[in-house]
């Protein structure tokens, strides 16, 4: 299964992803590469640590004001030429970008790497609409000839293998290519050039847009990014509200840190400010710039649960340092931002019921909140969106009572010693070399793949009572 | 249709609703970055050699190839060595004015082809239209330099009348020529850049884009297998040109 289906339970798509082998082995490769890759960058980088709090710093002071600096943006870009447009809805996104195409009666639209495009599922819409969307990175290239979406924020055809990239480039070009990743890149290479040279349409994302200069920044290492923003005639940025930052000086404190975190690169291969269309004297660049400011449940979370989730840059560290992802891959999470983030992402754009089952899918470790640039305490608000939905009734009943009841025994003291000697007379049984392998029952599925700790022979509290007659203070 | 009005109203909306917040400010611009600028480059003056050193060990580690030459005089030299290399004699270049120098009869003089580019803009489509072949055709592009960045082994390229985006982006091989003047240490000393740059609308005379280079362009998409040149050029090259070229 490389292409979750929501139908089927989450459990189900996790176990599918475990049995595959190869996907199995393409995420233990790149998470690991991409773990150690991150940790060499930071490692040659001291001040790093001081710029990842500076950066924070900087996400919470531009969503404290973030009305005057997208005022400031909006009154830039439109200074520079572009035009601005409001989606509060996905719908509302696709339909601006739509009316955009067919008013440059663009009939093929090159578009680089945005997830803000995947969220709204833009490609879909194009097509509908008779335009050709042409994913011109090469993983989106990749999943989109294999009708698939992305699952990793930066290397959307992770678990692609050479020898299916080139089946499926056979296909599309109708001769036989070899499973070389040289050779293919080649390929894509003048395929794509040909269509960066005749699209009317050119669309991206925006990792940053400066509201004091109205410049949107893109940041990728193949070059499509540039290609997509000089070429086509009319240029559509599409970005989430949350993006702006205020100034140049902000801008290159997460460009310092950006790069690192996602590929262990110190920059990107290009780093690309646009500023609104081609001006006076330059021989290419789009005669038209619109910038589509996106909500779809973002501005909700400006005073909700997940407004942390609106600092996140997707470099997709949380990803690659997570047990869950690393053994599941992006598609069994079943939804456009898979990981840690994208957990968190989902509720926020489709709300809390989309990850009843989600939720849970986290050893909340703390990983993913080490790893983040910005720190994001993504734990702190897994565990806050597990509660939402088991407020809401949607866990499991047996589950609710469980909890309720071991609750009650942890805030009543007398109770819970009593509980222990019962525990330790119960568990007999079923201790070996001091833990508890297996329970019988349904209570089978704690210990089905780890071990619990066995109560010990004597608890804390008692030692402590010891302690304290032999050392009386 | 959602307008700004009533977007900008749901989000006051929104934000009249937060509390507890600590309080937040984002980093500290140059105040005059002008004089900041000056300051720098004041410094660089005395240790250039330094940040040059540091420059090509990062470029090099990210891929670019580091050359180095007394004077302009002997660039196309090099520039025709690499091209020789790679049989490749389709060459275009930033106009003159931007480039600080005319290199184009020394090129075609040791059988490279210098395509022709007009300083600034095409008059009409159909001339917009050919010159974006002609450059789709050319092997290998000859740009300037706008800042040169020691810690990430990073070039900043500003578009501009006679400084088209695709020199540095379509043709295979990239070729940069800069001097001292255009070094800088850090990331933190290209923002003051761009803040001067953006400060008082100085920017107007420029182009639309200003595009930071890392080395080539590269992919690990299948496999991860690193792969260079998927969209831009597969090799980008730097001259070091030891007497400003401007000066």
């Amino acid at each position: 299964m490389s292409q979750a289906d929501l139908s089927v339970p989450f459990r189900q798509r996790a176990g599918s992803a475990m049995k595959d082998a190869f996907l199995q082995e393409a995420l233990t490769i790149a998470t690991t590469k991409f773990i150690g890759l991150r940790r060499e960058a930071f490692g040659d980088f001291p001040e790093g640590e001081k710029l990842r709090d500076v950066a924070r710093e900087i996400k919470e002071a531009t969503l404290q004001h973030l009305d005057r600096y997208l005022e400031q943006l909006i009154d830039n870009v439109e200074r520079l030429g572009g035009k601005v447009h409001f989606a509060s809805t996905a719908a509302e996104a696709r339909g601006v970008i739509l009316e955009i195409a067919r008013q440059a009666g663009a009939r093929m639209a090159v578009k680089s790497k945005s997830m803000a495009t995947e969220e709204i599922h833009l490609n879909e819409a194009l097509e509908q609409a008779g335009i050709t969307p042409v994913e011109t990175d090469l993983g989106e290239y990749i999943i989109q000839l294999a009708h698939e979406r992305p699952s990793h924020i930066i290397a959307p055809a992770i678990h692609k293998t050479k020898g299916q990239v080139a089946d499926l480039f056979s296909k599309e070009l109708r001769r036989t290519v070899a499973a070389d990743p040289e050779v293919l890149t080649k390929i894509a290479r003048g395929e794509l050039r040909e269509k960066f040279l005749q699209a009317d349409l050119g669309i991206t994302g925006a990792n940053f847009a400066i509201a004091d200069t109205g410049t949107i920044v893109l940041v990728t290492n193949e070059g499509n990014g540039r290609m997509v923003t000089s070429l086509p005639r009319v240029h559509v940025a599409v970005m989430g509200v949350e993006k702006v930052v205020p100034s140049m000086t902000d801008l290159m404190v997460f460009l310092a840190i950006l790069a690192k975190s996602a590929t262990g690169q110190k920059l990107s291969v290009y780093t690309t400010l646009v500023q609104g269309p081609r001006r006076a004297g330059e021989l290419e660049g789009p005669e038209e710039f619109h910038l589509v400011v996106l909500d779809n449940g973002r501005v909700d979370q400006l005073a909700g649960p997940l407004r942390e989730a609106l600092d996140c840059l997707r470099c997709g560290a949380c990803l690659n340092v997570c047990p869950v992802y690393r053994q599941i891959g992006g598609h069994a999470y079943g939804h456009t931002y898979p990981g840690p983030i994208g957990i968190l992402l989902t509720a926020m754009l489709s709300g809390p019921a989309s990850v009843k089952e989600l939720a849970h899918a986290s050893s909340l470790c703390g990983a993913c909140a080490e790893a983040c640039p910005v720190r994001i305490d993504i734990p702190r608000m897994l565990i806050e969106l597990r509660r939402e939905v088991d407020e809401t009734k949607i866990a499991p009943r047996t589950e609710r009572a469980v909890f309720k009841a071991f609750g009650r025994l942890l805030t009543r003291p007398v109770l819970y010693r009593l509980a222990a000697r019962i525990a330790r007379l119960l568990q007999r049984p079923f201790v070996r070399d001091g833990a508890i392998r297996s329970l019988p029952l349904f209570f089978g599925d704690w210990t089905r793949t780890r071990d619990l700790p066995a109560v010990a022979p004597r608890t804390f509290h008692e030692r402590w009572k010891e302690l304290a007659r032999e050392a009386p203070p | 249709m959602t307008t700004r009005e009533e977007f900008m109203a749901r989000i006051r909306a929104e934000m009249g609703k937060t509390r507890g917040l600590f309080p937040a400010t984002p980093a500290t611009r140059p105040e005059y970055p002008r004089e900041e600028a000056e300051a720098i480059r004041a410094q660089l003056a005395e240790r250039w050699p330094e940040a040059l050193e540091r420059f090509r060990r990062e470029f090099e580690k990210v891929g670019g190839v580091f050359h180095r030459v007394p004077t302009l005089t002997e660039v196309p030299e090099v520039v025709t060595g690499i091209a020789r290399a790679r049989e490749a004699r389709r060459l275009v270049s930033w106009h003159p004015s931007q480039l600080g120098a005319d290199l184009g009869q020394a090129l075609a003089a040791r059988g490279l082809t210098p395509l022709p580019m007009p300083p600034g803009e095409a008059t009409n489509p159909t001339e917009r239209a050919r010159l974006r072949q002609l450059v789709a055709s050319a092997e290998l592009g000859l740009t300037g330099v706008d800042l040169a960045i020691a810690e990430t082994g990073t070039l900043v390229l500003r578009s501009g009348a006679g400084r088209p985006r695709s020199t540095s982006l379509l043709p295979a091989y990239h070729i940069a020529v800069f001097d001292r003047t255009a070094l800088v240490e850090s990331l933190a000393q290209v923002g003051v850049f761009l803040e001067l740059w953006h400060a008082d609308g100085a920017t107007e005379d420029r182009g639309a884009v200003i595009s930071f280079i890392t080395g080539p362009s590269r992919t690990a998409d299948i496999e991860l297998t690193l792969t260079r040149g998927v969209h831009g050029p597969k090799e980008v090259h730097v001259i070091f040109v030891e007497r400003e070229i401007r000066g």
